[in-house]
């Protein structure tokens, strides 16, 4: 047999969860006291995890990975000249809150962060959907320039209208490789719909309670 | 009779600013009514006899010229892009088509959500191994001169050696131009700008040509991403099938179930469209059917839903209302006008049975074949079944499905919004199921003869 069980150029999917646990290992004989030590102790429990796993996250489209109905976009962008102090102004002027958001309907979040003494920007959204491709064009003709206020701090951003925008948006995102979401089945829309009517219930049940 | 004398004085011409003789006939003539006609699939063995056989049929294909004057009938082609690359255009060509049109329709089915009993491994075998390259449709108004036109067709098709005839698939909606499930269809169309008719009542403003035709601005502005070189795209458009099976049985059954009466039957099976099976729209008839109006076509599609927030008269979730959701105040935010398709819809097999209720009855071969146009047909068609036909968050629906082509899944449901308490009927099936589809590239006529000339 080859020694090809020492080396790591398998891709983690090949490997049993025995295999995996044990590389993991493996790597964590280089971390620090304090991961070491750590790892160690919950080995069974994570053991246990990685063998009877949730459900794993799925591909959003070209980029970007999904869990259930909620997907994440995230964008690493250099910022053009004067891009932040503009971005920044327009953010502040709404409370650093863009609730214009709320007549999308698919945003779940949005978090601009500036890096890098304002010459880079970390945009990353949760949104509604399989991929960001399904309502763009309708951004176009609806919030065209909602959209390139925002953007334009980003270095060479060819506006919103352009048939070059997907593009960019494509080659300055970056898939995550680990996500997390707290309700994956709940949209923007559904969780308003369940507030209404959880709402109504607990009217009606006040009621019936008080005879 | 022609779409001008249909509609009477509510016809006014406008401003053309198209080539009309360019464009092919479907792209914009209405379905004949009555319509009668038949679609042949096409297979290619070497790119010269699909050549040849382009450069015979092109004389004949029609073009919309005085489109809303057309009383004859008419002969179409459209290619996929397994015939494109039979007749052996060249690569670079190839190429600039867009991906889910090259991919072919039986490989997106993940992006159109065709699983399980729409899944392409239960369709017909043409259209489950992409075997289609050329589809020559036959439209009329008549028997007689439908079976004069088809005569003509067959001689250029028929014998020829390198080329297979897939299938033949006649088409015709008698008695009454009712659809497998009962229902006259087919009423709404977009108004398509500068095409040399002002929309017709109900019909909202006119969409941008660019969105239906290639080659002209588009709703942002600027033409839709076409086809190379311009000979080939510009003028032509993209033509989505799906042919579905209508199991009858199952949609009598399910209208027997939660309807007592014949006029309650008649009011669910309204309220699962969006119109009296007439044709008569609920919000202009909300709660008695008016069958005059059902078929006249300048009052049968003039409405809004602008006293219907709630979807009290028209349900939310009825299929005309997912497919075209005018004025509605949706959740998600969404530019109705770029969602529209041009439908050339056609009815085969057994007429409608209002008895028909076994399974047996769900197998009888009769159903729709639903075609669809627009410059962006794939886009749109893989947009619809993701968010509005197969999802009702859109609506406000969670995942409650589009009733009449919605793929259901155990304990699919329909809510009817009423007062005092909405009323949800549970127990949806699937009532057409997809057999087979594929996207197509509908040339204009430049284009059609450039293709029968290249070597």
């Amino acid at each position: 047999m080859a020694t090809d069980v020492q080396t790591t150029t398998h891709s983690p999917q090949d490997l049993t969860v025995e295999e995996q646990i044990a590389h993991l290992r493996e790597l964590f004989a280089d971390a620090p006291e304090v991961g070491r030590t750590a790892l160690e102790r919950v080995l069974n429990e994570l053991t246990s995890q990685a063998t009877d796993p949730p459900p794993p996250v799925q591909s959003a489209g070209r980029v970007g990975i999904r869990l259930g109905k909620i997907s994440e976009l995230t964008i690493i962008v250099p910022l053009a000249p004067g891009g932040a102090e503009r971005l920044r102004a327009f953010l502040r002027l709404l409370g650093g809150n863009l609730a214009g958001a709320d007549k999308v309907g698919t945003v779940h979040d949005m978090r601009f962060v500036f890096l890098d003494n304002d010459t880079r920007m970390l945009f990353a959204t949760a949104y509604d959907g399989d991929s960001w491709d399904s309502y763009i064009d309708d951004f176009v003709t609806k919030i065209p320039d909602y959209l390139d206020i925002m953007d334009s701090a980003w270095e060479g951003w060819p506006g919103i209208r352009s048939p070059g925008a997907k593009d960019y948006l494509a080659a300055h995102q970056v898939s995550a490789e680990g996500w997390y979401v707290g309700n994956p089945d709940l949209t923007v829309v559904e969780t308003r719909r369940l507030k209404r009517i959880g709402k109504a219930v607990d009217e009606f049940l006040d009621k019936i309670g008080d005879e | 009779m022609t779409l001008t004398d249909r509609v009477g004085a509510d016809l006014t011409r406008g401003r053309v600013s198209v080539e009309l003789d360019d464009i092919q006939a479907t792209v914009l003539r209405y379905r004949p009514e009555p319509y009668y006609g038949t679609h042949v699939m096409l297979h290619l063995e070497d790119a010269r006899a699909g050549r040849d056989f382009l450069r015979r049929l092109t004389p004949h294909v029609d073009s919309a010229a005085e489109w809303w004057q057309a009383a004859e009938p008419w002969i179409s082609v459209a290619i996929t892009y397994s015939g494109l690359d039979a007749l052996e255009v060249p690569k670079d060509s190839l190429q600039s088509f867009p991906e889910a049109f090259r991919e072919g329709m039986a490989a997106r089915a993940d992006q159109l959500l065709d699983h399980g009993d729409n899944d392409p491994k239960n369709w017909e075998p043409a259209f489950r191994e992409g075997l289609i390259h050329i589809g020559v449709s036959v439209f009329s108004d008549s028997e007689e001169t439908w079976h004069h036109t088809m005569e003509l067709a067959r001689r250029h098709y028929e014998g020829r050696p390198g080329l297979t005839v897939l299938s033949a698939e006649d088409f015709g909606a008698q008695p009454g131009d009712l659809n497998p499930l009962g229902y006259k269809d087919s009423i709404g169309q977009p108004a398509i700008e500068g095409c040399g008719v002002d929309p017709l009542p109900g019909q909202g403003p006119a969409i941008k040509a660019g969105e239906f035709i290639l080659g002209y601005p588009g709703e942002a502005g600027e033409p839709l991403p076409s086809p190379r070189p311009d000979v080939l795209g510009r003028n032509g458009t993209f033509v989505g099938l799906r042919k579905y099976q209508s199991r009858v049985g199952a949609f009598n059954r399910f209208l027997q179930t939660h309807a007592q009466s014949d006029d309650e039957r008649e009011l669910l099976a309204a309220k699962l469209v969006g119109r009296w099976r007439s044709g008569a729209p609920l919000t202009l008839a909300p709660t008695k059917d008016d069958p005059e109006l059902g078929s006249d076509p300048s009052r049968n599609n003039n409405f809004t839903y602008a006293g219907d927030p709630d979807g009290r008269q028209v349900p939310l979730g009825c299929h005309m209302r997912r497919m075209n959701p005018r004025d509605t105040k949706m959740a998600v935010l969404a530019d109705v006008n770029l969602h529209r398709i041009v439908r050339r819809s056609t009815t085969y097999g057994a007429p409608y049975d209002p008895n028909a209720i076994s399974e047996h009855d769900d197998n009888v071969p009769r159903g729709l074949h639903f075609i669809f146009v627009s410059a962006k047909a794939m886009a749109t068609m893989e947009f619809l079944q993701q968010e509005w036909i197969n999802n009702g968050n859109f609506m406000s629906l969670g995942d409650e499905r589009d009733p009449n082509i919605g793929l259901q899944e155990d304990g699919a449901t329909f809510t009817i919004p009423q007062q005092p308490v909405r009323r949800r009927v549970h127990g949806v099936e699937t009532f057409n199921v997809l057999r087979g589809g594929e996207y197509f590239f509908m040339p204009s006529l430049s284009a059609l003869s450039w293709l029968g000339n290249l070597s």
